[in-house]
This record gives C-alpha cells, sequence and structure tokens, in this order.
C-alpha cells in the first residue's frame, strides 16, 4: 500500500473516531491530529465528496470546540482555540504546526496511540519508590536539573502496554524483549512499563543491570548451598534492599511455603513472611544470594496462585548467557551458570510459571565479549540464550521519528535547556537531527552542551 | 629586506600546485611562520550566508567578490572550522590550547563535545554541560525576583567570565643598562584574549584537589571569573597593580 493511501487510511479512522468519541477533550484532541497529520496535498488525493464532508465535519467540530473553555484546550500545547479555527479556514494549508510535547495523561494505563510522541510526568515521590535502582545515570541527572521527571510515550512501549493489559494470566508467562541500536530508549522503555505495573498494583521484580552480576565482583564466596557455585553477596544485598523499597507491600503479604534453614542456628519456618527472609538477607550478607535464591523461587510458586501478579523485568538480560569476567583463585574463568544469582534468575525467565508477564531488554553496552554493532537478540543472546529464550516476541525499539524528534526539542525548549541561541532557529534544529541522527541517545547528549 | 626574495621565490613557483618548492633555504633569512602556499591561494569562506545571499541583496563589490572566486585558487579549510550553526571560534581556541599531545579528542570531550563511549556516565564530563546544570540547580533554589538575574547560557558565561579575566595592560621584560625592567605597555587584542585563556587554563590545571576532574574546576573557574571573583581576577589585578607601580619606567618603551 503506497504511504499516501495508508496516511489517508489513517485519517478516515480517525475521522471515524472522531465522528463518534464522545468526550469533548477526545474530540477537540482528534481535531488537532487531523490537523496535524494532514499535510500539503494529502487533500487532494482523495475523492472531493469526503473532502467537502470532512471539512463541513471539522466545522462543527470546531464550534464544539469553540464551547470549551480554554483549561481543557491548554494542555494540548499552546494553540488557542483561536488559532485552531484559522487553520481550519485556511483549507488545511499544510503549516507544520508547533509540535506538542507534554500530555496530562499521568496514568501509564490511559496512554493510547494518540499521546505517541508526547512527554508525560511521573512524580518524584513515586520515582524513589518504584525506582530505586534501574534508571540511567544521565535520566537521573536530567531529573535532578529539571526538578521533574518526563517519560516520552513511543511505540514500543504502548505496544508492549497493549500486550500487558490483555494478558491471561492462566497462561503461562509470555516473555517480551526488546532490543536496538544504542541509546535508542529500550532501558526507559522498561521504566515506562514498570511504572504502569506499579500504578496496576503487579509484584516487580527489576534487575536494573544484568551485566553488573557478571563482572568485577570483589568478594566471590563458595556457595553454601551448593558447593560448585559461586555466591555474591555485595551485589545480592544491595538488590534486595531497592527490592525492598520497591515492593514494600508485598512482603508482609506473601507468605513462604517451606522451610529454609539458614545454618544450624537459624531457619525460616513455613508460613513466615517473606519480608524477614528480605531482611535476613540484607543484615546477613553472607545469605544474602540464597535469600534471593529464595525469593524467586517462592515468588515465582506464588504468582500462579492469583494473590499478585509479577513482572520480571531485566535489563542487561544477555548477560545471563554470555561470558563472565570473572575468575576462580586458579585464574580459570566461570561460567555464568556458575553464580548462583544467575543460576536462579536464568530460572525465572523460563516460561513455566503463570500469573504475570516476563518484559526483557538486550544491551551492547557492559556486555562483555560482544562486538560493538551488536544489536539483534540472536548476536547478542548466542545460541544458548535464544534457545532458552525461545518463543519470545521481539519489539524494536528504534530511533525517533520527526514527530518524536519535533517533540524530544519542544520539551527542551520548554525547560530552557537548549540555551544556544541559535538552537532555537530551524538551521539549529536541523543540525541537531544530522548530528544525532535522531538517536535518542545522542540528541541528549548533544543538547547538554548546547 | 625579505621582499626581493620573495619575488623570485615566486618566480619559481611555476610548478604545477603552486605549492613552494623544499629547496628554499637561503643563509640568514629563516622563515617564521610560512605556509605551503603560495601567495595567490586564498582564504576560504566558511561562511554558508555569505554563499546563499540571492543575487539582488548583493553589492557590485561582492559580486565581484562572488566572481573572482570562481577563478581563484583557494586553500583547504582547517579541519576544525566547520559550517555548523553552533559553533564557537573563542571555544575552539581555547580547546586547542587545554589539548595536550595532540589528543583533540580528550580536549575537546573535556570542553563541549561528549564522548559516547565514557564509563562514567553519571557526573557531566563536560565544562559546559558542568555550568549549565550548576546554573539550573542555582535557578530552580533561587527565589522568581532573582531568577531573572541568573544566566543559564553557558556560552555567554565563558565568553563574559573570560572578558572580565582580560587584563587591560601588561608588562614586559626590556633590558636597559644590564637589567631587565618590568615595563607596563599596552596590549593588543589577541595577547590580551591568549593571557586570559593561558591564565585559566594553568590555574585549573596546577591548583587544583587531587581527584577533582578538569571540568568541574573550569566550570567553577569560570562561574567565579563571570561574578569577578576568583584567583584567575586575582591575577589581573596583580598585574594591574605591578604596571601601575612600575610607571615611572613607562618611558622605557619606543614603540
Amino acid at each position: 500500500m503506497c504511504p499516501d493511501q495508508e496516511s489517508n487510511q489513517q485519517l478516515f479512522t480517525l475521522w471515524d473516531n472522531a465522528q463518534h468519541s464522545h468526550t469533548r477533550q477526545g474530540e477537540a484532541k482528534t481535531v488537532l491530529f487531523v490537523i496535524l497529520l494532514t499535510g500539503p496535498g494529502k487533500c487532494s488525493g482523495w475523492p472531493f465528496q469526503s473532502t467537502g464532508i470532512m471539512l463541513k465535519g471539522m466545522r462543527r467540530l470546531i464550534s464544539k470546540v469553540h464551547k470549551l473553555d480554554p483549561g481543557h484546550v491548554l494542555h494540548m500545547g499552546t494553540q488557542a482555540p483561536q488559532s485552531l479555527a484559522a487553520h481550519l479556514d485556511s483549507q488545511v494549508s499544510g503549516q507544520s504546526p508547533r509540535a506538542i510535547s507534554r500530555t496530562s495523561e499521568n496514568d501509564p494505563a490511559k496512554h493510547e496511540e494518540q499521546h505517541e510522541g508526547q512527554h508525560y510526568s511521573l512524580p518524584l515521590q513515586d520515582m524513589k519508590t518504584i525506582f530505586p535502582h534501574g534508571l540511567p545515570p544521565r535520566f537521573v541527572m536530567q531529573m535532578k536539573t529539571f526538578n521533574e521527571a518526563c517519560l516520552m510515550v513511543r511505540k514500543p512501549a504502548l505496544e508492549l502496554l497493549h500486550h500487558l493489559k490483555n494478558t491471561n494470566f492462566d497462561h503461562p508467562a509470555v516473555r517480551y524483549v526488546l532490543y536496538g541500536e544504542k541509546g535508542t530508549g529500550k532501558t526507559l522503555s522498561l521504566c515506562h512499563i514498570i511504572h504502569f505495573c506499579a500504578k496496576q498494583d503487579w509484584l516487580i521484580l527489576h534487575i536494573p543491570d544484568g551485566h553488573l552480576w557478571v563482572k568485577n565482583c570483589q568478594d566471590l564466596l563458595q556457595s553454601t548451598y551448593n558447593k560448585q557455585r559461586f555466591d555474591q553477596p555485595l551485589e545480592a544485598s544491595v538488590w534486595l534492599k531497592n527490592f525492598k523499597t520497591a515492593n514494600e507491600r508485598f512482603l508482609s503479604q506473601i507468605k513462604i511455603q517451606e522451610k529454609y534453614v539458614w545454618n544450624k542456628r537459624e531457619s525460616v519456618e513455613k508460613g513466615s513472611l517473606l519480608g524477614e527472609v528480605v531482611e535476613q538477607g540484607i543484615t546477613r550478607v553472607r545469605n544474602a544470594t540464597d535469600a534471593v535464591g529464595i525469593v524467586l523461587k517462592e515468588l515465582k510458586r506464588q504468582s500462579s496462585l492469583g494473590i499478585f501478579r509479577l513482572l520480571v523485568a531485566v535489563d542487561g538480560v544477555n548477560a545471563l548467557w554470555g561470558r563472565t569476567t570473572l575468575k576462580r583463585e586458579d585464574k580459570s574463568p566461570i561460567a555464568p551458570e556458575e553464580l548462583a544469582l544467575i543460576y536462579n534468575l536464568r530460572k525465572m525467565v523460563k516460561n513455566d510459571w503463570h500469573g504475570g508477564a516476563i518484559v526483557l531488554t538486550l544491551s551492547q553496552t557492559g556486555s562483555l565479549f560482544k562486538p560493538r554493532r551488536a544489536c539483534l537478540p540472536q548476536e547478542l543472546l548466542g545460541k544458548e540464550g535464544f534457545d532458552a529464550l525461545d518463543p519470545f516476541i521481539p519489539i524494536l525499539v528504534s530511533n525517533y521519528n520527526p514527530k518524536e524528534f519535533e517533540s524530544c526539542i519542544q520539551y527542551y525548549l520548554e525547560n530552557s535547556w537548549l540555551q544556544h541561541e541559535k538552537a532555537h532557529t530551524e538551521e539549529g534544529k536541523k543540525e541537531l537531527l544530522f548530528l544525532s541522527n535522531a538517536n535518542p541517545g545522542q540528541l541528549e547528549r548533544l543538547c547538554a552542551y548546547l | 629586506m625579505a621582499a626581493p626574495v620573495m619575488k623570485t621565490v615566486r618566480g619559481w613557483s611555476d610548478l604545477a600546485l603552486g605549492v613552494r618548492s623544499a629547496v628554499l633555504r637561503l643563509p640568514g633569512l629563516s622563515q617564521v611562520r610560512w605556509s605551503r602556499y603560495s601567495p595567490e591561494y586564498r582564504d576560504p569562506q566558511i561562511d554558508k550566508e555569505y554563499y546563499r545571499k540571492p543575487l539582488a541583496e548583493q553589492t557590485e563589490e561582492q559580486k565581484f567578490e562572488l566572481e573572482l572566486r570562481k577563478t581563484q585558487l583557494i586553500k583547504a579549510a582547517p579541519a576544525t572550522k566547520t559550517g555548523s550553526v553552533f559553533e564557537d571560534p573563542l571555544i575552539s581556541k581555547f580547546t586547542n590550547m587545554m589539548m595536550k599531545g595532540g589528543n583533540k579528542v580528550l580536549a575537546r570531550s573535556l570542553m563541549t563535545k561528549e564522548a559516547w563511549g565514557v564509563l562514567v556516565h553519571w557526573i557531566p564530563w563536560q565544562t559546559l554541560e558542568a555550568v549549565k546544570r550548576k546554573q539550573f540547580e542555582k535557578y530552580h533554589a533561587a527565589s522568581p525576583e532573582e531568577r531573572a538575574a541568573i544566566e543559564r547560557n553557558p556560552y555567554t558565561i565563558f565568553h563574559q567570565a573570560l572578558k572580565n579575566c582580560e587584563p587591560v595592560i601588561g608588562l614586559v621584560p626590556i633590558l636597559k643598562g644590564g637589567h631587565f625592567y618590568q615595563v607596563p605597555v599596552p596590549l593588543s587584542d589577541r595577547r590580551r584574549r591568549f593571557m586570559a585563556m593561558k591564565w585559566m587554563i594553568t590555574e585549573c590545571r596546577e591548583k587544583k584537589p587531587r581527584r577533582m576532574l578538569m571540568p568541574e574546576k573550569l566550570s567553577q573557574e569560570l562561574l567565579e571569573a563571570f561574578h569577578n571573583q576568583g584567583p584567575v581576577i586575582r591575577r589581573k589585578h596583580d598585574m594591574h597593580k605591578m604596571a601601575e607601580a612600575n610607571r615611572a619606567l613607562a618611558h622605557y618603551r619606543w614603540w
């Protein structure tokens, strides 16, 4: 289907929505969206009748918009209702409208395609509880500088949200893998999903970076549970602390269903709370890895019972099946499955449980012994990883499309982050597009010094 | 003295590309700052606006210039001069002065452009970014009346800071009667700019605490200089005081 026809199709479906939408906000938004989408010359491709109907109907909608108080229309951007009418009066003459960069819809559950490309803000208090770890460091810097946390609603995240909303919790957990080039926004899409699940009251098992567990471990102990495996007390205890912050309320509700013995004097009885296990792991650092293992096992077992929904979110999942840089005392390398944390996590990522979903992200930065250009699942996971994760739903995260790029620039301009005089001009924007190639990470770094 | 020598040299440069031959050593004549280009080469015009001006707006001279450039030989543009709208010659000069051992990549990443593969992400790696973030912090912490006074553009801060550091008058050692006297002397614009940048860089290199990175120290110094405080401004004032003290020696200058 040629792009012109496709866009006409889109316009028509939007037009249908506009006719049937009941909310005034929806009408106003669809009107604005129709104006955005209609570019020069597109009307000419249509048969004249439908154009006439469209314009007549639009005038009707516009009259409705005029009745809306400005407060309703304001959040959609800086266009006042008068300019809407002016746009229509000029017969939709394809002047590029001001990009809308923010939306007031802060609940991820209600994000739809119409919000695509717009930023929604997350309350800073929530950020501390939902994301004690797992946000990209530059995003944290940006949060600190702007005093607000805004994520862009993008297509891969919307797709994932749609799938998550329609999950059948009796079927085994579906695995979704976010992959893409470096800097395209995989981690932040994952954060969007986590925010959604946190709002929906799911239990979130978030491993911020799988690569941190397979390299630079200072203290590696032989595991007490299984002599062949290795413990990582520091990493495990840090993760348990963050897990506790993120899921406080579940720790006092879930009860473990088996007795676990820590050592000769300490044990955890059947029926005691999961919080106790986590406390034990945080206080007794030697048993932290085993505590993590217990937590994972119990959660997997009990998510099928339906008391809670479990979201397993792992960033940098290709670390689980790669190589490690850790060595034993005799300098022989350790394989990932010999690390207890990795072993238990692999069991978690298998789809033999139900009652939740598994969202994974591949990451080349931080990966070990993988070429820089590798970004596809097959390249990063290797044969072993791919077979272990197969079947999964791959979701490509790509660079910004022109609309998202405009929106991002607009967001930076609104926060006065782009201070250079030339950055406000068309020339400057074109240059930014060229230099960053619409790559979100590169654009962020470019705008940092401008 | 050098002029007649040049004329003979020009006669030689009938060689294909107009490049001067290497056999140019003449006793008693050393060339300082020579270029491989012979004199008929023009400097390149990097500015895009110059070429985009429509024909109607151009004056007679500009039209003549354009026509002339079509036939003249033009030097190659240096790699550091871009047609970018964000280019700033002062920043480029400063980066070049900060560069050590030809490592322009490092110097540039410290000053402006961040390197993509840098492992340490959580601190601003560039001076301009550090300056911007500090100013934003101050902006958010300030009350609405004070906000208008806080400058957040790192480029204006940089330019203003260096301008504040420029000395008005300089000292030159002049040999008279077997002794060197520090004589106050007016400085040219480029000498002043150079001195300001040099002082800034030496200050940041030498008086830095051990674990502090250059961008952080530089951003600190730039912000202090912007507010007319700090060690670099003090050094400028010291220079002025010395010049004032040696005022009597001013007649030693003969130019």
